[in-house]
């Protein structure tokens, strides 16, 4: 596993987009985390003009455990930015033709899949770990108290995040592996919310309970938007065992399928 | 002779299209075996069902006599069509990639770049190599880990003369090493140079198989001039001659069978003319090549 892993890390640590899109990618990450109570002051002054008035510090952005899903569902929407890194990765192996070379030198088809899958696998771990990191810290400034263990409530999310991250990423590199070239791929990647909303919204009038099943949908579910409950409402603060089953299947499936496509066609 | 590889009725299909139709080809140990074929006929694609990159669509083949997988893969040598790296990697860190899938020690790395003489350009990205360099690179890389069998389809495609000279030691070299190796290509004159037997596809269909020696058998043709006016016609006197032509200033004797030059030289040489030029040409690959097409014969098996 190891072997592969340090394969597929050599063709990318010497190539200077990865590090730019992991730059960038990380970069948001931090920067964007710790930028939360300034974009609370940038609406309160918003809504200042509008005559009304919000406490910010009343707002427990940063304070543990509320910090938990906060930051995991936030950064859980720059992962567009890894899975772009994901789809090069991989569509540059079509248009190098490297992957039959890889295959020629003694790499099994299953190899080479599951070299990438170790890469996905990294990444999603490192955004993870990034993110809990960048938690533990901006909980620990921001936090008036530390109240254990309610502090930990919903630390579950970041298994979650965890599987959002490479249930996102599996899908990206099944997309490369049909479309194979990176410019379609990423458009598709873009367009398959629309798409996956046009034919939700379509289900929705008549299985609305079908909803959940859908694949894109079933990752954004992992880690529920949780802002809601500024404004009194009810939100899921808790991880569901279903809504991790089914991007689990999910998950397994964009693999499935990439392996499927891979052993059956010419390289 | 050990076989190393063996092909029973490979064939691929796409679509409508048979690109190899029913192979049957056996390669021993030590063979230097050219693939002739014209663009299009089915090499590339014989030689990327033999290395796993194309699905077959029946027959079977065996490296070593064993079922190919990808781990009797490593120990073959291949540069299919043209030279596949990473162009944003140095050639250094493409053969470092390489020795790490197939496994082969990081330490011959120098001494690979040393044969193909690429040291001093190995930390320059891919992408500045000139495509003399790429294919020497690729040669380098299927060097990498001491392959009993190279197979090289094309080696010296898009080269310049000196180039493919070079790349045409490099291939005796390896050859003299007692290495096995496949070469598929269109340039005849390169497959008579180096190979020990060939093969020749046609559309997909085994045309020919057999040792490169045998291409010469058969009638001699000797070109001759000497300073001597009436050359010409004394050359029609000797019994050896089955025609004469005259090019320039040389006559072409085809000679009758179980006639060679020596016998010629002698007649000349009894008549008081030493020739100034005496040349014995072979039937060249290229010409029994273009019979074998023409002649259209498809073999289905070989003779053991």
């Amino acid at each position: 596993m190891l072997h592969l892993l340090r394969i597929d890390l050599k063709k990318m640590t010497s190539y200077r987009t990865f590090w730019v899109i992991c730059g960038i990618y990380f970069f948001t990450l931090i920067i964007g985390a710790a930028s939360g109570m300034e974009l609370l002051r940038m609406l309160s002054r918003l809504i200042e003009g509008f005559g009304q008035e919000i406490n910010i510090d009343r707002i427990p952005l940063y304070h543990f455990p509320d910090i938990w899903q906060n930051l995991a569902w936030t950064s859980g929407l720059l992962k567009m930015g890894v899975a772009i890194m994901v789809v090069v990765s991989i569509t540059n192996e079509y248009t190098y033709r490297t992957i039959r070379q890889n295959i020629i030198d003694g790499m099994s088809r299953e190899e080479f899949l599951l070299s990438k899958v170790y890469t996905n696998l990294l990444l999603s771990l490192a955004s993870m770990v990034s993110v809990f990191l960048i938690a533990v810290v901006t909980g620990l400034i921001y936090s008036p108290e530390l109240d254990f263990p309610y502090a930990f409530t919903g630390i579950s999310f970041y298994p979650a995040y965890f599987l959002e991250i490479f249930a996102f990423l599996s899908f990206a590199l099944m997309l490369g592996i049909f479309v194979q070239r990176s410019g379609l791929t990423i458009i598709l990647l873009l367009f398959s919310y629309l798409i996956e909303l046009i034919v939700k919204s379509n289900v929705d009038n008549y299985f609305p309970g079908a909803i959940q099943f859908f694949p894109l949908e079933s990752i954004m579910n992992l880690v529920p938007m949780p802002f809601a409950r500024y404004v009194f409402q009810e939100i899921r603060d808790q991880v569901t065992i279903l809504s991790i089953a089914i991007a689990a299947v999910w998950t397994f499936l964009f693999n499935y399928f990439a392996y499927l496509k891979l052993k059956k066609s010419d390289i | 002779m050990e076989t190393v590889l063996s092909i029973n009725g490979l064939t691929k299909t796409f679509g409508r299209l048979t690109a190899v139709n029913n192979l049957h080809l056996e390669v021993k140990r030590g063979q230097v075996f050219g693939m002739l074929g014209p663009n299009g006929s089915g090499k590339t694609t014989t030689l990327g069902m033999l290395m796993g990159v194309v699905n077959s669509t029946s027959g079977s083949f065996s490296w070593f006599g064993q079922p190919p997988t990808s781990h009797v893969r490593k120990k073959i040598g291949a540069v299919l069509e043209h030279p596949i790296f990473y162009p944003y990697l140095s050639g250094q860190k493409n053969l470092e990639l390489m020795a790490m899938i197939k496994e082969a020690p990081v330490a011959n790395i120098p001494k690979v770049l040393e044969l193909v003489e690429l040291k001093g350009r190995e930390h320059d990205k891919y992408k500045t190599y000139s495509l003399g360099m790429k294919q020497r690179l690729a040669i380098a890389s299927a060097l990498l880990n001491d392959p009993i069998v190279l197979i090289l389809d094309e080696p010296t495609n898009g080269l310049d003369p000196m180039g493919i000279a070079e790349i045409r030691e490099i291939i005796k070299k390896i050859a003299a090493d007692g290495k096995t190796i496949i070469l598929a290509s269109h340039l005849l004159d390169e497959v008579q140079k180096v190979c020990t037997h060939f093969a020749v596809l046609k559309r997909g269909n085994l045309m020919h198989y057999g040792p490169v020696d045998d291409v010469g058998k058969g009638e001699e043709m000797v070109e001759v001039a000497a300073y001597h006016d009436d050359l010409g016609v004394l050359l029609q006197e000797f019994i050896g001659s089955a025609t004469v032509k005259k090019e320039n200033n040389e006559f072409l004797v085809m000679m009758k069978e179980g006639y060679h030059s020596q016998d010629l030289n002698r007649f000349l040489f009894d008549k008081g003319i030493v020739a100034s030029h005496l040349i014995t040409k072979k039937k060249t690959l290229e010409k029994q090549f273009l019979e074998i097409l023409a002649e259209g014969q498809v073999m289905n098996s070989i003779k053991k």
